[in-house]
């Protein structure tokens, strides 16, 4: 056996073992997947909007928390203006009812959402990203969990609002798998990140582990580690739903991935030592190491795709330019070639279990009935959307190689 | 952990059994393949042996005959190109075992004899076929690979040109088969690809079409 065909044999054991296990997950709590915690009391709630250059969508997000179907004596609405270039500040200026901060510069997300939280009077915060609109009823759905004293944080699902171009339709199917798939893990306590488009924290926990980290490019998945590494839990609560803007071109969406990538990478190395950690149970026994393997693996997989067909396109065009020379014929008819081997039947499996994976996700986020044309996007994003992630991966890299990670 | 931690040993359990069936329906699909091809060699050993018997009995016995003898080494030689042309398309999918290497040595021998067998019937009975002998890396450099695709390409359209006139015998020369590396020695082949035309005229490197086509031609005069 060639090393080659060894290393594909562990990437499709390690893929074979994620599907099950996902598998297995769902098929044990399937029923409970829209599960509401009873609402026993409510608690009070400071809503941080952190806003940085959002004059579009600022005065809805705004808008949409002032309509919550929450007490309103139990919220306070806390927006902080991140040193705003545009009208941002002049807008938030305008709007009754909410406690207004501009702090003058710009310092990042997390410095901002830490500001608001020393300045909350609430005992859970809710963090909103200021191009994020949750439904009515998601804070009622959500807040039942703060029950259980080890929950030290809760999330919601997150669609896409705006849907008209072709790659938001994209990202709407994976927001609703990732959604899906963040809910699975809640099962298994290892939900790894705490969205910024709707999360809820416990004040005491945020300000016991020292806030978000102002170092951290993606701070909502370095704030659930922490929180895990804390021993509390992130759950999260599949029907309570927030609607955000998601990037309207190729250009943007490829930032923001670099943005989640060098994030994770930066949350891994500063979490690293956690790794295979026995007391820090789900955290240190499935989360880091889960993060850590899917990225090796993406990054193994990229360089042995690049191998195998950089090597036959070299060979293909060799062969070409050779044929040419000796007036052989360059031409020809590509000849079936569909003799079944050990990979076909892992490939087949695959597939149909990454159809099953998305076709469950999307039944079970009630989007199954999406038609022709969303079939067709669907596969899209099996065939061609998802393979852009190992590329993002491997610039992602660069730039950190490379040290060129300003944000 | 404690409370889940059973769906992580069912998941693993159910990996290792999905996985094992998978490699071992591989197994089971290359011995398949194999078998087939270890009766296919067996009928053409038999087939092989009649065709030399044959040869033999007209050659030294019934010189008159020399014809018959030509035409089931010729309707051989068919035989022998599709059957290499199967175990190459086999290969292609063996990744589990290495079974098909000894397949691989069985036929190069086969093919060395049925070359011997050619020059043997050339001189005896005086044939008009060209023998063209191709030499070629089984488990080739990078960089050569693409000069050996080529040069199999070409051939191939030389042999459907030329049809029976045309004696087409690929060797591989780094199977470790003794037989070979005697021939090797014999006509100082180093490299590949090469071509050996008649015994006497041994080309290295790549080779076109109308280079070759010119030197068969000479040959057949």
């Amino acid at each position: 056996m060639e090393f080659i065909t060894g290393v594909y044999l562990f990437f499709i054991f390690v893929s074979l073992y994620s599907v099950f296990l996902i598998l297995l997950i769902y098929l044990r709590n399937r029923g409970n997947l829209y599960f509401e915690k009873e609402i026993n009391g409510f608690y009070d709630i400071s809503v941080v909007i952190p806003a940085y250059n959002k004059e579009d969508s600022i005065l809805e997000t705004v808008n949409a928390v002032k309509n919550l179907d929450y007490p309103k004596d139990k919220i306070e609405i806390i927006v902080i203006d991140d040193g705003s270039k545009d009208k941002t500040a002049e807008i938030v200026r305008k709007i009754e009812g909410i406690r207004f901060f501009e702090k003058g510069y710009n310092s990042g997300k997390s410095d901002s959402v830490n500001f608001g939280v020393k300045n909350a009077r609430g005992e859970i915060i809710a963090v909103i990203d200021a191009d994020s609109y949750p439904e009515k009823d998601s804070f009622k759905k959500m807040i039942g969990y703060f029950d259980d004293l080890e929950t030290g944080a809760v999330t919601a699902s997150c669609f896409v609002k705006n849907t008209g171009k072709a790659i938001e339709k994209l990202q709407a199917i994976e927001y609703f798998l990732i959604a899906f798939g963040r809910k699975i893990l809640d099962f298994v306590d290892s939900v790894y990140v705490t969205p910024g488009s709707l999360s809820m924290y416990r004040k005491k926990l945020l300000v016991e582990v020292g806030g978000f980290d102002t170092n951290n490019i993606t701070e909502d998945i370095e704030i659930a580690w922490k929180i895990l590494k804390n021993k509390y839990k992130n759950r999260m609560c599949l029907s309570a739903r927030v609607h955000t803007d998601v990037p309207d071109t190729m250009r943007k969406w490829w930032r923001q991935r670099l943005r989640w990538n060098i994030g994770g990478f930066q949350t891994v190395h500063k979490y690293r030592d956690s790794f295979f950690r026995k007391n820090l149970k789900m955290f240190g026994l499935f989360v880091v190491p889960r993060f850590f393997i899917s990225h090796v693996l993406s990054i193994t997989g990229f360089f042995v795709f690049v191998y195998v067909f950089g090597r036959g396109i070299f060979q293909k065009v060799t062969y070409w330019i050779f044929s040419m020379q000796n007036g052989n014929t360059i031409l020809e008819v590509p000849s079936l070639f569909l003799i079944p081997s050990v990979f076909t039947f892992f490939i087949f499996l695959l597939f149909i279990f990454t159809i099953v994976f998305t076709y469950i996700g999307l039944k079970t986020m009630n989007k199954i009935n999406l038609g022709f044309r969303a079939n067709f996007i669907i596969l899209f994003y099996l065939v061609f959307y998802l393979t852009l992630y190992p590329l993002v991966l491997l610039h992602s890299l660069y730039l950190l190689a490379t040290g060129n990670i300003k944000w | 952990m404690a409370r889940f931690g059973d769906l992580f040993w069912k998941a693993l359990v159910l990996t290792v059994v999905v996985f094992l069936l998978g490699v071992f329906l591989g197994f089971a699909l290359e011995r398949n393949r194999i078998g087939n091809i270890e009766r296919e060699f067996q009928r053409i050993d038999l087939q092989w042996n009649d065709a030399k018997l044959q040869t033999l009995y007209y050659q030294n016995l019934e010189p008159r005959f020399c014809g018959f003898a030509i035409r089931e080494n010729l309707g051989f030689a068919d035989l022998v190109y599709n059957e290499g042309l199967k175990i190459e398309k086999y290969e292609r999918v063996s990744f589990l075992t290495n079974d098909l290497e000894l397949e691989k040595k069985k036929y190069a021998l086969l093919k060395v004899e049925f070359w011997l067998n050619s020059i043997v019937l050339k001189e005896k009975c005086k044939a008009k076929y060209i023998n063209l002998v191709y030499f070629f890396a089984n488990d080739p450099a990078f960089e050569v690979k693409s000069e050996q695709d080529t040069q199999a390409e070409i051939l191939k359209d030389l042999k459907e040109k030329y049809g029976k006139d045309l004696m087409l015998i690929p060797l591989p020369i780094d199977m470790d088969i003794s037989m070979i590396n005697v021939m090797k020695g014999t006509y100082d082949i180093s490299k590949t690809p090469t071509i050996l035309i008649n015994e006497k005229i041994k080309l290295d490197g790549l080779q076109g079409f109308d280079e070759l086509e010119l030197l068969i031609k000479n040959e057949q005069l």
